[in-house]
């Protein structure tokens, strides 16, 4: 099956969602997926439910902390923000998809 | 994932699946939020977001996946398929089973034995505080004096407190019925932390002299003797003939700080005055009878406690000198120091004595079950060889190998733990037995066997370790098979190949080396008990009943004591039936002996050890009665009395070693008596030599006096030879003593058996090193016999080949045994470096023959090829029945 070209690249929902957490500040995961979605245009949407299980393996390698609070519509959710760890890890993410683009800028351009 | 984070996982799982349910919730609900914003309606919104969302349940699974649940369910199934498949081969699985019990068992059996005598602390508070002073040059016991000193002038400690173990006779009059008392002093209690469960403790207050007899019974004892009633206060128990009344009884487990002998009676230490009347000891400067123990401060060292116990030492020593030695061992005693040592596990001499011994047996029995092992191994790799399909299958269908492993792990834990569990029963069971083999009549062990955390976790971890070491090979093996080979290969496979045979062999040939080097050791401890069961003792113990007579109550006068036993002694000898009988002090064996400074003009003993000599009184016919023969001179006579010449009969070794002859008689010694020498003592007889405290012990130089010139006579044996058999006369002599003093207490026992229990330790590690060697051929021996006879089934349409090409039947029957040699010389030629490796360990207990004993060797060996061509034939005869025709047919 052709995957929907929609769907996020696996290993780039990790730098989505640390982008979004560092610019954003404290977000919830429904918020995250929107953001992610008006950001791009339409042109990325979240497999949403790949995003939990990310979120929360992110959050025990101590990349978010998470606490539970009240949205606007008064429904209680759980909030992300982004640590030092996830900032460091972020960095690296960054670099290691300007690595990978600009390689494949090339391949597209030269070969 | 790692393990250490699925248990992290494992603890917060609950909450971490909650909040994760929640927020799917929520993002759900938002979703259709925006939906429905759109213009959708509320249904199709629901469906939509769940829809986007992706498969909910799956997604909860898949989410889970960093938890242990899934790791824990797994590991259920693996359970569950390992039961059901181990359930499928009942066989295979009891023997597994059953062997491993046996093995774990035994290990548990012996560990626990060790837990209880070596390793276990104390039941009091803070137990690692508890040490014990003993003198510098390692003394434990000490004199009430030298006690009161360090009592009154210690620093050092938090508390000191002392005790003494003594038997004390229940009974008022006839059979003896002795009671473990511990004597303690007045802080005894309050510093070990010990409570009452009845009453009260005894303290300071009551530890004073001249203080009344009162007790703390133990719990056991509480309970016994009085039902655990709680009217026990202020009801008495007599000893010695004295009441003493009970004023509390202890919290339950704890039986003073001795080992293996449990206290029934706690005393202040001033009432000894009471029970022993003159013969107490509270100022006795030279009667070495307390222990003396203390409670540290928390965190002090022991050399630092020693170092401060130095300062007061030489005052405490300064002030008890015993007045009456000679000046030279006066000023040695004065210089005495004093030393601390850990006693968190308590003191005994059951440690001393078996310590080693346990350790040795344990290194045994975990050897029996490195023997088992190697056969559960080998059933297994039979079974895996039966399995290989489905190893296959399931690989091909994608299992992966570590699953595949872990699975086969699985079930060989599941083994060992079964087995562990069994075993448990049987150790349980074991060491009770083992207790009562040590136990002699007289001295009861006491120990508390109950299953506590060490022995579990022991036995647990043998199981774990035990189900890793057999299960690991065959477990690699199996996941090792390409999955198409062992599918295409229809009937034989990879599994069974040429590696599984020769595996099964090393595996085979290691159980041999194991075995060989256990029964080398057995056949070594089984010689040595034999050795000193059947030396020449010097005496004949069969048909000889030994009494022990006890005055109780009131000491009588000296004079009354010596009637009574000659009177006695009188009546003993009219019994009909009773052939000779004697009076003594000392009988052979008993655990009591007595030596003296001998002074013997021309002998200069070259250190004070070598100027030393055993004492013995006896009454005439003694040597008669125990068949141990005058060599030259005579016996006593009735003219041998007080105030005639003092005589004594010697034995060879000492008239050789103080005399240079065997001839002694008319040769006189003196001994010392503090600082003065005894009158002189003239030689009339020598007598062969006999043992005296123990069998094993080279002869010591011994003199035997007349009783009748002894005054002393407040305890006494006698000894009866009885040709009928001891006990016939039992009743007899029991009337005859309470006939002439009914408040004489008595114990018998068969000389017999008093030199048996001297050799308990022998016969225990003979009888166990015996039992476990057999077990160990016996487990190779199924070894061997199943890995041949699976090899014969497996090359039968190759005997069938070498059949139809004219090999004989004799041929292929020595094709098989050929396979058992070279099994065995492997077995071997690892075995004995085994052994010359292990004997060394064991050369302490051996008596009358070397480690390196060859002809021990020999015979093991020889044992091990007869039992191994035993083995061997039922395989081989097989072997050279095949069929070839048949067998080519198969094919």
């Amino acid at each position: 099956m052709p995957r929907n070209r929609n769907d996020i690249l696996q290993g780039t929902l990790l730098l989505l969602v640390l982008k979004t957490l560092d610019s954003r500040g404290a977000m919830h995961g429904y918020a995250i997926t929107s953001h992610i979605q008006d950001v791009s245009a339409d042109m990325l949407r979240v497999e949403e439910g790949s995003l939990y299980p990310a979120l929360h393996r992110m959050e025990q390698d101590g990349w978010l902390r998470a606490a539970w609070g009240t949205t606007e519509k008064n429904r209680q959710a759980r909030f992300y923000t982004i640590t030092a760890l996830g900032r460091k890890q972020l960095a690296h993410e960054e670099a290691s998809w300007a690595r990978l683009t600009e390689g494949v800028r090339r391949v597209l351009r030269y070969a | 994932m790692s393990l250490l984070r699925r248990l992290a996982n494992l603890l917060r799982s609950n909450r971490h699946a909650r909040d994760l349910d929640r927020e799917m919730t929520f993002h759900l609900h938002e979703r259709a939020d925006d939906l429905v914003a759109h213009g959708m309606s509320r249904e199709a919104a629901d469906q939509e977001a769940r829809r986007r969302f992706g498969n909910y349940a799956s997604q909860k699974e898949s989410t889970r996946d960093a938890d242990i649940f899934v790791w824990l369910d797994t590991l259920v199934d693996d359970i569950r398929y390992a039961a059901r498949t181990l359930r499928n081969a009942p066989g295979f699985t009891l023997v597994a089973i059953l062997s491993l019990a046996l093995g774990i068992g035994a290990n548990t059996a012996i560990f626990s034995l060790i837990n209880a005598v070596v390793l276990r602390s104390l039941p009091v508070k803070h137990p690692e505080q508890i040490v014990q002073i003993v003198m510098a040059d390692s003394n434990p016991t000490f004199t009430n004096p030298i006690w009161e000193q360090i009592r009154d002038h210690q620093t050092v400690f938090d508390g000191v407190f002392a005790y003494s173990a003594k038997q004390y006779n229940m009974a008022p009059s006839g059979e003896t019925r002795p009671a473990a008392v511990h004597m303690v002093s007045g802080d005894y209690f309050r510093t070990l932390g010990v409570q009452p469960i009845v009453g009260r403790m005894l303290t300071m207050s009551d530890d004073q002299r001249g203080c009344p007899a009162i007790g703390v019974l133990s719990y056991a004892f509480w309970q016994t003797e009085f039902g655990g009633k709680q009217d026990v206060l202020g009801k008495t128990v007599s000893l010695n003939t004295f009441p003493v009344q009970i004023v509390g009884v202890v919290q339950d487990g704890f039986v003073g700080l001795d080992v293996g002998q449990a206290a029934q009676i706690f005393m202040p230490l001033c009432s000894v005055a009471i029970l022993r009347g003159s013969f107490a000891s509270l100022d006795a400067r030279s009667t070495w009878w307390i222990t003396i123990m203390a409670r540290s401060k928390p965190g002090e060292s022991v050399e630092h406690m020693t170092a401060g116990l130095s300062t007061i030492a030489k005052g405490v020593f300064q002030s008890t000198v015993p007045e009456h030695w000679r000046q030279e061992l006066k000023e040695r005693y004065a210089k005495n120091g004093l030393m601390v040592r850990e006693a968190a596990t308590g003191l005994s001499d059951l440690r001393r004595k078996y310590g080693k011994a346990l350790y040795m047996l344990l290194g045994i029995v975990s050897l029996v079950l490195l023997i088992a092992c190697a056969n559960v191994a080998n059933l297994l790799l039979a079974r895996a060889a039966v399995r290989q399909r489905e190893m296959a299958i399931r690989i091909a269908i994608g299992a992966a190998r570590a699953r595949v492993v872990r699975q086969l792990l699985t079930e060989s834990l599941l083994l060992s733990l079964s087995g562990a569990a069994i075993g448990l029963l049987f150790a349980q069971w074991g060491s009770r037995l083992l207790v009562r083999f040590l136990s002699s009549s007289g001295s009861q062990i006491f120990l508390d066997l109950a299953l506590d955390r060490t022995v579990l976790a022991f036995t647990v971890a043998v199981a774990i370790v035990t189900g890793v070491i057999f299960g690991m090979t065959p477990a690699w093996r199996a996941a090792r098979v390409p999955p198409n080979a062992a599918l295409k290969a229809n009937g034989r496979g990879i599994i069974e190949g040429h590696g599984r045979f020769a595996l099964g062999k090393i595996l085979v040939a290691s159980q041999i080396a194991i075995s060989l080097a256990l029964v080398v050791a057995a056949g070594l401890l089984i010689s040595t008990f034999r050795n000193v069961s059947t030396l020449d003792a010097g005496f004949k113990p069969a048909d000889v009943l030994l009494v022990s007579m006890q005055r109780t109550g009131v000491p009588p006068s000296k004079a009354e004591a010596m009637n009574a036993s000659d009177e006695i002694l009188a009546r003993v000898r009219a019994i009909p039936g009773v052939a000779s009988a004697s009076l003594s002090s000392v009988t052979p064996l008993g655990g009591t002996s007595w030596n003296e400074e001998m002074l013997i003009d021309g002998y200069s003993p070259a250190t004070e050890d070598d100027g030393v000599a055993y004492f013995n009184t006896t009454t005439n016919d003694y040597f008669n009665t125990l068949r141990t023969p005058i060599l030259t001179g005579r016996d006593f006579n009735a003219s041998d009395r007080i105030g005639a010449p003092r005589v004594a009969l010697v034995n060879e070794t000492m008239a050789r070693k103080f005399y240079k002859t065997p001839n002694a008689v008319g040769k006189t010694f003196r001994y010392r008596v503090g600082a003065r020498a005894s009158d002189p003592v003239e030689i009339i007889g020598v007598v062969k030599d006999s043992k005296y405290q123990t069998l094993r012990e080279k002869t010591l130089p011994t003199a035997f006096m007349a009783i009748a010139q002894d005054s002393d006579r407040i305890g006494v044996n006698m000894e009866l030879r009885v040709p009928s058999g001891a006990s016939t006369a039992a009743t007899q002599v029991r009337a005859a003593i309470a006939a002439v003093d009914p408040r004489m207490s008595t114990t018998m026992t068969s000389f017999e058996t008093q030199v048996a229990s001297s050799l308990t330790r022998e016969r225990l590690l003979a009888t166990l090193s015996g039992f476990f060697g057999g077990l160990a051929i016996l487990l190779s021996m199924i070894g061997l016999y199943g890995v041949l006879s699976y090899n014969v089934a497996r090359r039968r349409s190759e005997i069938g080949v070498r059949m139809a090409l004219g090999a004989g039947q004799r041929r292929i029957a020595s094709m098989v045994l050929g396979e058992v040699g070279g099994v065995i010389v492997t077995g071997f030629a690892v075995g004995i470096v085994l052994s010359s490796l292990s004997t060394k360990l064991i050369a302490t207990f051996l008596f009358g023959l070397e480690a390196t004993d060859r002809a021990t060797l020999a015979g093991s060996m020889a044992i091990l090829v007869f039992v191994a061509l035993l083995a061997a034939y039922l395989p081989a005869r097989r072997a050279s029945r095949v069929d070839p025709i048949e067998a080519l047919r198969e094919e």
